[in-house]
């Protein structure tokens, strides 16, 4: 059984070897360097050293931990609340599920269009529904104090997910649970607060996971809505590493590279951690 | 009245009694639950319907702001999107991408869940946690060095280069999706095609693959939906305009905004209405597939 064995093996060693492990090499290799394609020089810490005494690095730093913050406060809890009231099987139930995921199979470059559509100062349908209440027109996405807040308003409400994940999970909590409560006789309310919840721990922590991971390389809807304007107050790391890129200072962008890896990483333990996902606790 | 014979539960869903579903007794309640889901519902889709039914509006009354709905209706924006904005190319390009990297996932991952999952051998739990680790890595962060080693491997800007990228990206889900199916699968009927003398790819082709049936369907929407939205990588590695897929033809539509509206968002429609198509056509498995994988 060896020899198929090993051959079965070789396209997904060469696939994985050739697009990930050599690339995760040659970033931790030359995030220490300066390099431009054609030179290459060892420069120890300076890249790091340089992103530190950079404010519009600190400022990207700021921006990405918003989008993630929005993520869990907002998209996160909401769609937990929507799976749960969901999984009662209210009547409609499948239909609210099916219309409330769509939003999470439309690309980014395609939600981008949309936003920029919707928050268009002109024509857009956030201002002609808010000037008539006799509230100022506004250029969302283009002026400091809303640009970002814009940003997140565009991912938040994309709930899909969070829906789907965490009524799979209240499927598998066993029936008796809940016939023991009414027999106390609990009501709807307590029923959900006090048993489903506490049990959905597993649930919400791979829900935040899955978010972390997309937003702490969100590039997609700030590239294409405003370039990561104004002033920076929209831009993401990932967006600050692909600029170091087209910049051709391959070097730094590789630090900044990986500290994505290692702000995710440190995330993904943290929040492993505290939600114990994974483990289970029936 | 029925009685219910109570098991032990063995830790399995398909063994435990569904909840009861009762959602709140009296009027009051029900009513605040619908008002709950008509308010999310709103939030979440109005600017997406909104847009939609723009395309079908003329450029006049996009620009006046008038009007929730097309008045008068018009197909002109999507006659442009062909004519004027080329969207068939990019669609094309979009389709070769989408459906080789979801093959070329599929068959380097089914290759390599089925003895990873059927066999024991030495470095194999290794491989598989190494594996999996792709998954948890934000690959924005390895833009640089995917970079360098695409041109140096001469696929840069190249279609095809563009298409085994994909199949290496959507690899790590696909694998593990596949190989915790086949964990579930019991392996009798694969002894007994040994005892018959199979070779390890006839029982392969034969059994496993025809087995895996569900699995395979489940994790080809999932990969063909990822790759059809996929837009980051499309714009690292390609440069000329004949390689690019629909998503950077999208990201090109906001500079039509000025002088053909109309054909942008109808363009925007169409893109958009394959995701959708595929996922209300095959809702079990796309929802199936992405909770697989986000547990796993």
């Amino acid at each position: 059984m060896r020899g198929p064995i090993l051959l079965s093996l070789l396209p997904a060693v060469v696939l994985f070897s050739v697009f990930f492990a050599v690339p995760l090499v040659v970033l931790f290799g030359t995030a220490f360097t300066d390099w431009s394609g054609a030179q290459l020089a060892f420069v120890g810490l300076d890249n790091f050293a340089r992103l530190a005494g950079d404010p519009v690095f600190v400022k990207v730093v700021g921006n990405t931990l918003f989008y993630l913050a929005a993520s869990t406060l907002v998209q996160v809890p909401l769609g937990v609340a929507v799976g749960i009231v969901l999984a009662t099987k209210v009547p409609g139930w499948r239909a609210f599920r099916t219309v409330l995921f769509i939003p999470f199979v439309i690309s980014g470059a395609a939600y981008a269009l949309i936003f920029s559509m919707f928050y268009n100062p002109r024509f857009g349908l956030l201002n002609n529904l808010l000037v008539p209440l006799g509230l100022p027109q506004r250029d969302w996405l283009y002026e400091t104090g809303t640009a970002r807040w814009a940003i997140a308003g565009t991912f938040v409400f994309i709930l899909g997910f969070v829906i789907v994940v965490t009524m799979a999970e209240i499927a598998s909590i066993p029936a008796e649970l809940y016939e023991a409560a009414e027999v106390d006789g609990a009501t709807g309310w307590q029923r959900e607060t006090r048993i489903t919840l506490p049990l959905l721990r597993n649930a919400i922590g791979t829900c935040v996971l899955v978010r972390l991971l997309a937003d702490i390389g969100m590039f997609d809807l700030v590239f294409i809505l405003t370039a990561g304007g104004p002033d920076d107050t929209t831009a993401t790391l990932a967006l600050y590493a692909y600029r170091a890129y087209l910049n051709g200072e391959w070097g730094h962008a590789n630090a900044v590279g990986l500290v994505i890896l290692l702000l995710g990483g440190a995330l993904i333990v943290a929040v492993r951690r505290a939600f114990r996902v994974g483990e289970r606790d029936r | 009245m029925t009685t219910t014979t109570r098991r032990p539960a063995t830790g399995t869903t398909s063994t435990m009694r569904a909840r009861p579903s009762r959602p709140g007794r009296g009027v009051w309640p029900r009513i605040a639950v619908y008002a709950f889901l008509a308010a999310v519902t709103a939030v979440s889709l109005t600017p997406t319907v909104w847009v939609m039914s723009s395309a079908f509006k003329t450029a006049f009354q996009i620009n006046s702001g008038s009007g929730l709905w097309p008045s008068p209706w018009t197909l002109q924006g999507f006659a442009d999107a062909f004519t004027e904005i080329h969207l068939h190319a990019y669609f094309g390009n979009s389709v070769l991408y989408a459906v080789g990297g979801t093959t070329g996932a599929l068959v380097a991952a089914f290759l390599a869940a089925y003895p990873l999952a059927r066999y024991s051998f030495r470095g194999r739990n290794a491989l598989v946690a190494t594996f999996s680790l792709a998954l948890a890595i934000p690959l924005v962060g390895l833009a640089t060095p995917l970079f360098f080693v695409v041109r140096s491997l001469e696929l840069f800007d190249s279609r095809l280069g563009l298409v085994i990228f994909y199949a290496a990206l959507e690899f790590p889900f696909t694998f593990i999706v596949l190989r915790s199916f086949l964990l579930s699968l019991p392996g009798e009927i694969e002894e007994a095609a040994v005892m018959d003398g199979a070779g390890y790819f006839t029982i392969v082709r034969r059994i496993v693959v025809p087995l895996s049936r569900p699995a395979i369907a489940t994790v080809c929407v999932v990969a063909f939906v990822k790759i059809w939205n996929e837009f980051y990588f499309a714009n690292l590695l390609t440069v000329s305009a004949d390689n690019h897929n629909v998503q950077l033809a999208l990201a090109g539509f906001k500079s039509q905004f000025g002088f053909n509206i109309t054909g942008a968002l109808a363009g925007a429609v169409l893109v958009m209405l394959v995701p959708i198509g595929l996922f209300l056509i095959l809702q079990r498995q796309v929802i199936a597939g992405l909770t697989a994988g986000a547990v796993k």
